[in-house]
């Protein structure tokens, strides 16, 4: 299953997620909507950052409950609901590496393969895309894959990343063109194992 | 007087496009890359091709949907505290009748033996 990155809104236009938080914050049953519309991109922040799919359950899973229990609190002020769940995200993130030391994602072959009603051709060669590209990925940084992933996993803007990471929307930029160079050099190279 | 956006702000609007669905030269066109930079655009569109995959497993969904709906939600009994109020009464009316029916036997098989 694919998932459809949501358009960040423009600047200037309200955020598209704003009536169904108002809804949470009235009954808490409508808080299902956000939950299933951000599953995939919560849980897809967490597992490439962590590399495991148990870690990323549990993180995942902190950050719902956190977000559920700090819904009241939300307030429409200049960040996106999106911007402040990912943010939660990043937090209850920060907060699994520093417990469990883990300084890398060190598995991020084991993601699993794609789905297998596409044709087998172009699908092989898809499949061998991907997990050299998710080995260039691991050789990133850390601040640079977390813009990688905020951006091309979960569809998040320049802006909103800036206010998931506390950076401003330039340095956002300046290290997603750092992240994209370093991996098409990596890509280019024929490997994720040299130097850029 | 205006001033020329940067390599980076060029190049994240070419990935706003590839994100939109564009073609990479199509957006690396149209947010005005060097020839040099436009093997990023490729690179974004590799990237937009192959993570963007579901990973959660279904057992997963589900439970944390239904911790989720706990934790948010009040127990039905208590969203209708007339029922509550109902479902005691009811339930000390069995509780006493029981107790009742319980004495009355024990009372006659009290009798019958001592007869």
């Amino acid at each position: 299953m694919s998932i459809e990155p949501r358009r960040a809104p423009r600047r200037g236009e309200p955020d598209p997620d704003l009536a169904d938080v108002r809804a949470a914050q009235r009954d808490r049953a409508a808080f299902g909507a956000l939950y299933r519309r951000y599953l995939d991109r919560v849980y897809g922040y967490c597992f490439y950052l962590l590399g495991d799919h148990h870690d990323a359950e549990d993180v995942t899973e902190r950050t719902f409950v956190a977000a559920l229990a700090a819904i009241d609190g939300y307030r429409d002020e200049g960040a996106t609901f999106r911007a402040w769940l990912f943010r939660i995200a990043h937090n209850q993130l920060a907060n699994a590496l520093r417990s469990r030391q883990r300084q890398r994602a060190a598995s991020l072959d084991t993601i699993p393969e794609l789905p297998t009603h596409a044709d087998p051709a172009g699908l092989f060669g898809l499949a061998e895309e991907a997990r050299s590209l998710r080995r260039a990925l691991g050789r990133l940084p850390d601040d640079r894959r977390q813009v990688v992933v905020l951006r091309f996993v979960d569809g998040l803007s320049a802006r909103e990343i800036g206010a998931v990471l506390g950076r401003s929307e330039g340095a956002v930029r300046v290290l997603q063109h750092r992240a994209l160079r370093q991996l098409a050099a990596l890509l280019a190279s024929g490997g994720p194992g040299s130097t850029v | 007087m205006t001033t020329r956006p940067t390599t980076a702000e060029r190049l994240d609007r070419a990935v706003d496009a590839v994100l939109a669905g564009a073609s990479a030269p199509g957006a690396a066109a149209s947010a005005g890359l060097n020839p040099a930079d436009r093997a990023l655009v490729e690179a974004a569109a590799t990237l937009r091709a192959t993570l963007a995959t579901s990973l959660v497993a279904p057992r997963f969904e589900a439970r944390l949907g239904a911790r989720l709906s706990g934790v948010g939600g009040t127990p039905w009994i208590l969203r209708h505290p007339g029922r509550l109020i109902v479902t005691g009464a009811v339930g000390s009316a069995v509780g006493v009748g029981v107790t009742a029916y319980a004495v009355w036997r024990s009372r006659s098989t009290h009798r019958l033996l001592h007869r």
